[in-house]
């Protein structure tokens, strides 16, 4: 954020000051491209075109900034807001020399300039032509109103993440990259910890935030602030972190269920719900895109939630009904058209309030009874008809934190992200339990500074067979458990 | 001291008062009389007869040593052959938090082998149906998956004897309707409780606790542990409005605790809508009216391996998983919880301002003027291991964490 469109949108804003005004003019000071030097930052993101007469004014104030930053070798992305003049402001990109504009609608033809879509999430982004998808409508990751903490449904915080958006859009894009553009709150007081959450938030789950920092931040740098320029260099060392982990990004998520959806309307807010309300359940879980579900591999999985509306396509029908027939459970929504098998016996206990479940060759297909079951709930008792029996992980001391497990593609590795979105003090270690534990474990972390043995922990009360425990160091923000057969 | 009891005696101790049961008093009594927390004898308690055992581990010494206590409050064939045996225990919290590496049950909650104990007993003193009980926290998962989550077998606890059943009582569960439970002489918060079914659909109730601290009302006991009877369906913060809700959602605090919000308009309602709203008035007093209401006939504390400091993982107290390595078992809620405190190092005749209530009301007090039972060991028939010999003094622990901690 930098330069006269960024102060004319901002001047709407009650709290704009001269002082902020300052700020985002200093911005622009080809001297300050030094903070990136020596940083995984290789790329700029600047506002360039959004209908506003500061639009000329914006671009050609740049100039100076994208001379210099040209020669250190970075390259510049121009947004171009949807009420811009696109064609032109396109054209003025090319003769600036962009390297990339990203916009909401890629237009038809050659811009002559590589085109990004940035879009809020939904299907038009995520079949958009673009090899990035930049997703405008990502959320400020952590615990809401942390002072006064109250209790999600689950019991649990309840926490703000990127990991529902980022998994639905690596489930349906899986061969592009993803930005998360999302800017600091304006009114909350930031420490460098929520700038570490927000970067660990979107790389863990796969994809990258756009660094935007707050006007402090960006006070405390353009002067040359010795605790900003500390804060600063935390920051990028936890891009750099994860930019030297990235072979996990190949590896797939792990867990005994898997949640198959397209994530299209009418079923979009309660497909995301859902994988948003299984980590707050600590249920390990797999996203299948219902169009690559044909394709996809099931195995290992004990159980499916289909949670569109839409009656799957016959051979995709085919497919999951043979998954039931084999011993696996399916859920679907209350609109699947004649149901498979037929009802079970159950004891009034284990009639369970959201689904009826019908005994289908070894396996179960359960109907949701309501058309719009609540989520929580719903997913409640999917995890309740799954049974925690064979849990493959579990994750005690951390009821502020998420966590998924991923495996290599010979399932030779793991890797166990464990998130805490909460700024309070830790109060205890996190503890891992996994029911087949690798060989050997080790914690990596940007907290630290290298990886740190850990030692598996037969279960103290042994009433369950094979498994064992981890106790992980104190978790600031992200680590990982890195596990090897 | 008196080591065995004669069965009139056993029955006379329990019956007196499972008698309240049949003689509840009507809301109109309560209503206009007792709507501030003014000390008043509803009732002579009975005398307990309790027993302290110790026991260092949960093998297989286990079995014997209660089997041991049993006899020496006067065998439980007595009391449960050909009955039906509602066992409440105590699953409390979140599932996920544990102290430390310690496993729930090592800490918290009861322990399976515990429960697989006590089942074991109550079968071969021929129970005719034994019923586990336990809300656990904000889900209406059937105990048996709450139990799978830490890791447990409850199929042992299953076949621990014939008949034996699990019912999760956070909500309407098995039952058709909630069954109501008035407080003897009206109640000081509420006049009465709605609960599962459970609670009522049995002969026998049995208060299965653990030996702990607690931060709201001193200590967590056999009286405590029946405050986990009430449903949160209709005392959880996710209450239904006029109605019970369908589901278990959230913890009691916003409706017991702290007065937030009332229970679903279907059960009794608070008797004076200004009664305080501090828990250390609200709690024991409100744990009191339980005890009173659904009267236990047995009470049995865990505390072979538990937790100092509080009832469950708060982070910031000086807490620490501990082994005393002792039972304590009698025929009422108060007497028991007397002689738990007692082994615990502290006063039972301690009230408000002194340790371990040092910012709440007593609740064994609150009870004994319930009538549920006496809090002086003088008055109560004590046997088994003499209490000092069992004593695990919980506020030294905490003082040595915290000096620990101010070391370090």
């Amino acid at each position: 954020m930098a330069g006269p469109l960024d102060i004319a949108r901002r001047q709407k804003e009650k709290s704009f000051t001269p002082e902020i005004a300052g700020t985002i003019r200093q911005w622009l000071d080809p001297s300050l491209l030094a903070l990136v030097q020596g940083t995984p930052v290789n790329c700029l993101v600047v506002s360039w075109a959004s209908g506003l007469p500061a639009d000329a004014e914006q671009q050609q104030a740049l100039k100076p900034l994208l001379e210099k930053g040209r020669q250190a070798g970075l390259d510049f992305v121009g947004l171009i807001e949807a009420a811009a003049d696109k064609p032109a402001a396109i054209a003025a990109a090319r003769a600036a020399g962009l390297s990339a504009v990203a916009m909401e609608t890629i237009p038809a033809g050659d811009a002559g300039i590589p085109i990004i879509a940035w879009a809020k999430s939904g299907e038009a982004l995520w079949s958009a032509n673009s090899p990035i998808l930049g997703v405008a409508d990502g959320i400020w990751p952590g615990v809401p109103q942390e002072k006064a903490p109250t209790g999600g449904p689950t019991n649990l915080p309840w926490v703000d993440s990127n990991g529902a958006l980022l998994g639905m859009t690596r489930a349906l894009t899986p061969d592009k990259d993803v930005w998360i553009f999302v800017e600091p709150p304006t009114k909350a007081k930031l420490t460098v910890a929520n700038y570490l959450l927000t970067v660990a938030d979107a790389e863990a789950y796969g994809g990258h935030w756009v660094i935007s920092l707050d006007d402090q931040m960006r006070a405390g740098l353009a002067a040359k602030s010795a605790q900003t320029a500390a804060d600063w260099k935390k920051i990028t060392d936890a891009v750099a972190f994860f930019g030297q982990n990235k072979t996990v990004r190949t590896y797939e998520r792990m867990g005994r269920l898997a949640v198959m959806s397209n994530f299209a309307e009418p079923d979009r807010a309660f497909g995301e719900d859902t994988l948003n309300m299984f980590p707050r359940l600590r249920e390990p879980f797999r996203v299948i895109s219902r169009t690559q579900a044909l394709t996809a591999s099931l195995d290992g999985l004990q159980g499916i939630f289909f949670v569109d509306q839409v009656a799957p396509e016959p051979k995709l029908r085919e497919k999951l009904t043979a998954f039931v027939k084999g011993g696996g459970t399916l859920f679907v929504r209350s609109t699947w058209p004649n149901p498979e098998g037929s009802p079970m016996q159950l004891s009034s206990e284990e009639d369970y309030l959201y689904f009826n479940i019908r005994q289908f060759g070894k396996g179960r297909l359960a109907v949701a009874k309501e058309e719009n079951p609540d989520t929580y709930f719903a997913c409640m008792d999917v995890q309740n008809i799954m049974s925690h029996r064979g849990d493959p992980a579990r994750l005690y001391n951390g009821a502020s934190m998420n966590y998924f497990y991923q495996v290599s593609p010979r399932g030779r590795q793991g890797v166990i992200h464990v998130l805490n979105y909460s700024r309070l003090p830790g109060s205890a270690n996190a503890l891992i339990y996994l029911k087949a534990p690798y060989r050997a474990a080790s914690f990596v972390s940007p907290e630290i500074a290298s990886p740190v043995a850990l030692k598996w922990s037969p279960l103290t009360s042994a009433y369950e067979t094979g498994g064992a425990e981890l106790s992980l160091p104190l978790i600031s923000v992200y680590g990982a458990v890195r596990m090897e057969t | 001291m008196k080591k065995y009891f004669s069965r009139r005696e056993w029955l006379a101790g329990t019956g007196a008062a499972a008698g309240y049961l049949l003689t509840r008093p009507s809301l109109s009594f309560a209503a206009d009389q007792l709507a501030t927390p003014a000390p008043r004898l509803i009732a002579r308690a009975p005398a307990g007869r309790v027993t302290v055992g110790k026991c260092k581990d949960y093998g297989s010494n286990l079995v014997p040593a209660l089997e041991k206590m049993f006899d020496q409050l006067g065998g439980l064939s007595r009391l449960v052959k050909g009955k039906t045996v509602a066992m409440k225990v105590n699953f409390i919290g979140v599932r996920w938090e544990r102290l430390g590496n310690a496993p729930m049950e090592e800490t918290f909650w009861s322990h399976p082998k515990m429960i697989g104990a006590v089942v074991h007993l109550l079968g071969k003193a021929q129970a005719r149906r034994i019923r586990v009980l336990e809300g656990p926290w904000s889900t209406a998962e059937t105990l048996e998956e709450v139990m799978l989550s830490q890791g447990w077998k409850p199929e042992d606890i299953l076949s621990a004897a014939p008949n034996v059943e699990f019912e999760n009582t956070n909500y309407l569960g098995r039952g058709k309707k909630y069954s109501r439970f008035m407080v003897p002489g009206g109640g000081w918060v509420f006049p009465g409780y709605d609960l599962n079914h459970s609670y009522e659909d049995c002969d026998v109730f049995v208060s299965c606790g653990k030996l702990k601290e607690h931060a709201a009302v001193g200590v967590t006991l056999s009286m405590k542990n029946i405050y986990g009877t009430t449903p949160v369906t209709i005392y959880g913060e996710g209450a239904g409005i006029d109605e019970p809700a369908i589901r278990p959602q959230g913890g009691r605090g916003g409706v017991f605790h702290f007065a937030r919000r009332a229970p679903s308009k279907s059960a009794p309602q608070q008797i004076d809508p200004n009664f305080s709203k501090d828990q250390g008035v609200r709690l024991p007093h409100i744990v009191a009216e339980l005890n009173a209401a659904r009267p236990a006939h047995l009470a049995i504390i865990d505390g072979i391996r538990t937790a100092t400091g509080a009832e469950t993982n708060y982070g910031n107290r000086p807490q620490a998983a501990v082994n005393p390595g002792v039972i304590i078992a009698g025929t009422n809620t108060v007497a028991t919880d007397a002689v738990a405190m007692s082994v615990m190092g502290f006063n039972p005749l301690a009230d408000r301002g002194t340790a371990p209530f040092a910012n709440c009301d007593s609740t064994l007090r609150l009870g004994e003027e319930l009538g549920v039972g006496l809090r002086d060991l003088n008055q109560n028939e004590v046997t088994g291991v003499p209490i000092a010999e069992a004593r695990f003094d919980f506020a030294a622990i905490r003082e040595k964490i915290l000096r620990e901690t101010q070391k370090s």
